[in-house]
């Protein structure tokens, strides 16, 4: 360290003696990151390993007449050239994951032979000795398309008489849902006034730094894949592979699976295990959804078969590593087509072979988001009580579902939290998705959240019809501890922790409106004009106990986050997550539960991630704000319940009551009687000794774990002060305030990051962000030069306020990774609309669009 | 293209000698190699990242005879007898870190870190050239230069830090 220069805390060293959790602890994730030593799966270049590359479809919607690799065969260079059908025929189709009433998921495979579906579709991929040799040969391979017609907006896509992209969906929608909470007809018969807008949203793209790929290694003995892929949810990537790719062993079909006697025995004890362990949630489980499938499509059982050989032994599964992961924000919890097949063409060759998607794939297909369309009907009474609200949703999922999470599941959140936190009598969503000639539409951080810009810019335009302030308007309407209900409206159960009103209160106070006025006067005067936007919402991070059972009955089977904690022979304190970082400082916060928790440094702990031979199943990975609540909740209580494994054997070594036990800085001793302390490494090495294990654990404990209380909420009001030149139409953000509730913080420095991290991107939503195709289904946002993210210059300085409210009893950490981006879209669109007098109907508002609004120039 | 013009493109390589963070190294390379896959691939160098590849997002930002450069947009020949510095090339000898390394540490700058290679480069040569920059230049100079995790304003701390290191250290 630099003389004169104080660095603060490190995972060596606390200031405050009061453990590290709370504490702003530099990250141990950087140590490596700082110096170029991460672990990125492009890092990655084992010997002899061939490139991949994928050619795609130039056009958005085309009949594959003919296809010819032969040139592309023949370059030097080339290993292996394989057409759509060749992988296809590897492969199983991928099957719908949430079904519901309504819905029909059309079933796709890894490539597309037949038909292209969207710019990007991949119709044949190349193996070749370097990714240049395998691009050239992208070139001599000559396709013959007939184009069909596009749809491409979402107005298209409910139009019926349009060419199908899915032959058995009626037209191009694939879901037409319908749900409601209480009297809808009364209500709104008996409201004084009803208003009635609709709000467009644009397309958007996650657009994480580095894009996906995928490493396939192959066992030259056995044939078993090896995995290393950028995947949020690498288990449940584990378990695609082994189901897709189709079972060319000793398991051909299901009279040859009955003949083996191992595999029949294996699989039905797992089978048995299942069963036994989820049996009452798979009773309520709601049938609706598989018969509303099969009422379009019966094909899905005919592949179940299929898939379920390839899940019947152990050998079957691939193993998955996820390392290093350069971003997200939901788009690779996907399982890829590419991923498919990548490892089918790997498997068929017994090559390893490597595929890193560039930009431009990544802009095509690596995950788009949030163009959706709400007509909002709001019933309030004259003196702004809220009374019911209805709401018409279509969603545009592009042309493939995403899987397992696609638009359905947005629907279904939608269901559950489009009232928000206020106190309405009734509800009821009309939810439809249609399919477009477009990439595919992924979770993108919170994926729900234009519920809360609709819900939010809708409040405001009611204000605004009443003649009422829109903060008053909140205020007056928000659930409040006092008077709370036991339940929201949709069902997920309430406790404190339903805490926005609070955040609301706050946030108000911290408005000078004195102060504003003054500033919207001195805009005025530079030709600009300054607004300010407020939007609350809170988030599920991770909810109460029935909160998936709110979404869809039978769901909450994926509730439960697993962990693991071991002491080494040699005293080593080992913990393994499910978990996939990729950016959120897992590695940091658990390191720091886990030192507590054990009374150690946290370098004396290791966190144990992203391979799935040694962290146990989950079919969530990172995603839906979990890491803090249940990935940190289950480390918690797994090493506590290590710490009173060792106090106990340690008590006995120092002839002590275990319940008078201490541990300090690795110092296990009687309470006050430091010096007569041991260590966990003489205590491992006493269990080692009476057991015999020379190598591995001498302590282990494995938990499930499904967080406490029931809340479990995450909340924030945001607060947006927007300038806008009416000269060019730019737009200055000189003040951002969010005041946020995740509960106990366990890091401060990283929870900061999160929050001005999602709200930066909700900037980018409103002010530089689309992801557009033109009326032909063409992308013309291909490049950074036209998908604009934003810079350290758009992005001001975000000012934070934490109210970290407890329930009694212990508490949980809550997620807040979602929350920056739910808030910032409506916050902003407010803002704008307060400093130009109009009310905004739409999320994107560039330079231009500004200025039409503000009456400078004509639409 | 053609196979025949696909088939001339492949093979020919061109002899390169670079100095990279201090240690000269020679390649044989295809006339159309990048720098960055020349960084990455050949010299191992892997700290160098590739975000976009069409010079937008500076992930792949190496400091080329002292300036920094997006290696996506140069080709490895264009690199014959200069000298690259990388993210590697920036701790000392000791394993302890260069300021800005340190700033950034201590700051909590970054969260996925993908983007971290580009903007340490950029900084290093900003604070090379300006060694008490504002904020508002620091934000100028960094704005060549993406991350999708931060909001920047981490970052931008950072390079503050860094100044205070560079500050108390003489």
């Amino acid at each position: 360290m630099t003389p004169g220069y104080e660095t603060g805390p490190t995972s060596d060293r606390q200031t405050s003696g009061l453990g590290f959790v709370g504490q702003r602890v530099k990250r141990v994730e950087d140590e490596r990151f700082l110096i170029g030593k991460g672990n990125f799966v492009a890092d990655l270049t084992p010997d002899g390993v061939h490139h991949a590359a994928f050619l795609r479809s130039p056009f958005a919607h085309a009949r594959i007449l003919s296809i010819d690799v032969t040139a592309a065969a023949a370059l030097p260079g080339v290993t292996r050239v394989f057409t759509a059908a060749e992988l296809n025929a590897l492969t199983n189709p991928i099957p719908p994951f949430f079904m519901a009433d309504g819905v029909y998921t059309p079933l796709y495979s890894c490539m597309s032979e037949d038909k292209v579906r969207h710019m990007g579709d991949p119709v044949a991929l190349v193996l070749a000795e370097s990714r240049y040799v395998a691009e050239d040969a992208l070139e001599l391979i000559e396709v013959d398309y007939e184009d069909l017609q596009p749809t491409a907006t979402i107005d298209q896509g409910l139009d019926t008489s349009r060419e199908q992209l899915w032959e058995l969906a009626d037209g191009n929608v694939l879901a037409d849902t319908s749900f409601e909470f209480g009297d809808v007809d009364k209500t709104f018969a008996d409201a004084d006034r009803i208003i009635t807008r609709t709000f467009e949203c644009p397309r958007q793209t996650n657009q994480p730094m580095e894009t996906r790929g995928c490493i396939v290694l192959v066992d030259p003995d056995s044939g078993h894949l090896e995995l290393h892929n950028t995947s949020q949810a690498p288990h449940f990537l584990k378990w695609a592979i082994a189901a897709l790719l189709v079972n060319d062993g000793a398991v051909r079909n299901l009279s040859t699976f009955l003949r083996n006697k191992e595999r029949r025995k294996a699989f039905s004890s797992a089978s048995k295990e299942f069963l036994k362990t989820n049996i009452d949630k798979l009773k309520s489980s709601d049938p609706a959804g598989q018969k509303a499938q099969l009422s379009k499509d019966k094909s899905m059982l005919r592949h179940q078969a299929r898939m379920a050989m390839g899940l019947l032994a152990a050998e079957d599964y691939p193993t998955v590593k996820a390392g290093d992961i350069g971003g997200a924000f939901g788009s690779k919890g996907s399982v890829a087509r590419e991923d498919i097949a990548v490892a089918a063409a790997a498997k068929a060759t017994g090559l390893s072979v490597k595929w890193i998607e560039d930009r431009v794939e990544n802009l095509l297909d690596g995950g788009q988001a949030r163009e959706e369309r709400f007509t909002v009907s709001m019933a309030v009474d004259e003196d702004g009580t809220f009374r019911g609200l209805k709401v018409d949703a279509v969603l545009d999922q592009g042309a493939y579902p995403a899987f397992p999470i696609s638009g359905v599941a947005t629907l279904l959140f939608w269901k559950v939290y489009m009232p928000g936190p206020y106190d309405f009598g009734a509800f009821q969503l009309n939810g439809k998705i249609v399919a477009t000639n477009k990439g595919k539409v992924v979770p993108y951080r919170g994926p729900w959240a234009n519920e809360t810009f609709m819900r939010e810019r809708m409040i405001d335009v009611v204000a605004a019809e009443l003649g009422m302030d829109p903060g008053e308007l909140r205020a007056k309407n928000v659930l409040r501890e006092e008077t709370m209900p036991a339940a929201l409206l949709t069902g997920p159960t309430l406790d404190e922790t339903m805490s926005v009103a609070k955040t609301l209160d706050h946030a108000l106070s911290l408005i000078d409106n004195d102060q504003l006025a003054r500033d919207k006067a001195a805009a005025r005067e530079r030709g600009h004009r300054l607004g300010l936007g407020i939007a609350s919402y809170h988030e599920a991070a991770p909810g109460p106990p029935n909160f998936f059972e709110s979404i869809q009955p039978g769901s909450d089977m994926f509730l439960y986050e697993d962990g693991r904690a071991e002491i080494q022979a040699d005293g080593r304190i080992v913990m393994y997550t499910s978990q996939s970082p990729h950016g959120q400082s897992h590695q940091t916060t658990y390191k720091q539960v886990a030192a507590d928790e054990f009374g150690v440094s946290m370098d004396d702990v290791e966190i144990v991630w992203g391979d799935t031979d040694r962290t146990q199943f989950s079919f969530l990975g990172t995603g839906g704000s979990r890491g803090g609540p249940l990935g940190a909740g289950v480390m918690r209580v797994t090493a506590r319940e290590l710490r009173r494994q060792v106090a106990a054997v340690a008590a006995d070594m120092i002839e002590a009551s275990p319940d008078d036990i201490e541990i300090v800085d690795g110092n296990i001793h009687v309470a006050g009687v430091p010096s007569r302390g041991i260590g966990y490494r003489a205590v491992a090495a006493k269990v080692a000794r009476e057991t015999g294990i020379a190598d591995g654990p001498v302590f282990a404990e494995s938990m499930k774990y499904e967080g406490v209380g029931n809340g479990g909420w995450s909340t924030a009001t945001h607060v947006a002060w927007v300038d806008i030149d009416l000269e060019t139409g730019m737009v200055e953000i000189p003040r951002y305030l969010v005041v946020e509730d995740c509960g106990p913080i366990i890091n401060p420095g990283i929870v900061d990051g999160q929050v001005r991290g999602g709200v930066a991107q909700g900037i980018g939503a409103v002010f530089y962000e689309r992801h557009h195709y033109d009326d032909d289904a063409n992308l013309q946002s291909g490049t950074y030069m036209d998908y604009l993210i934003p810079t350290s210059m758009e992005i001001p300085d975000i000012e934070i306020e934490h109210l970290e409210t407890l329930t009694a009893g212990e508490n949980d950490a809550r997620g807040v990774g979602e929350g920056g981006m739910i808030g910032a879209p409506a916050a902003l669109t407010n803002a704008v609309s307060d400093a130009l007098g109009v009310q905004v109907l739409e999320q994107y508002l560039p330079p231009h669009r500004l200025l039409e609004l503000a009456g400078v120039i004509e639409r | 293209m053609n196979l025949p013009s696909i088939r001339a493109a492949i093979g020919e390589t061109i002899s390169v000698t670079t100095t990279i963070n201090g240690a000269s190294r020679r390649f044989d390379v295809e006339p159309r190699r990048s720098l960055a896959d020349v960084i990455r691939d050949e010299a191992g160098l892997t700290g160098t990242h590739l975000g976009c590849e069409h010079g937008v997002c500076g992930a792949c930002t190496v400091l080329l005879d002292g300036e920094p450069v997006r290696s996506c947009l140069m080709l490895a020949v264009q690199a014959d007898g200069t000298e690259i510095t990388t993210i590697e090339g920036l701790a000392n000898a000791d394993g302890s870190l260069h300021p800005i390394q340190q700033g950034m540490y201590d700051a909590m700058s970054f969260q996925c870190a993908f983007c971290s290679p580009g903007f340490l480069m950029s900084a290093v040569a900003l604070l090379r050239d300006n060694p008490n920059p504002s904020t508002n230049e620091i934000r100028e100079e960094l704005s060549g230069n993406l991350c999708r995790c931060t909001g920047y304003q981490s970052i931008v701390e950072g390079v503050e830090t860094a100044v205070r290191i560079m500050g108390a250290q003489q």
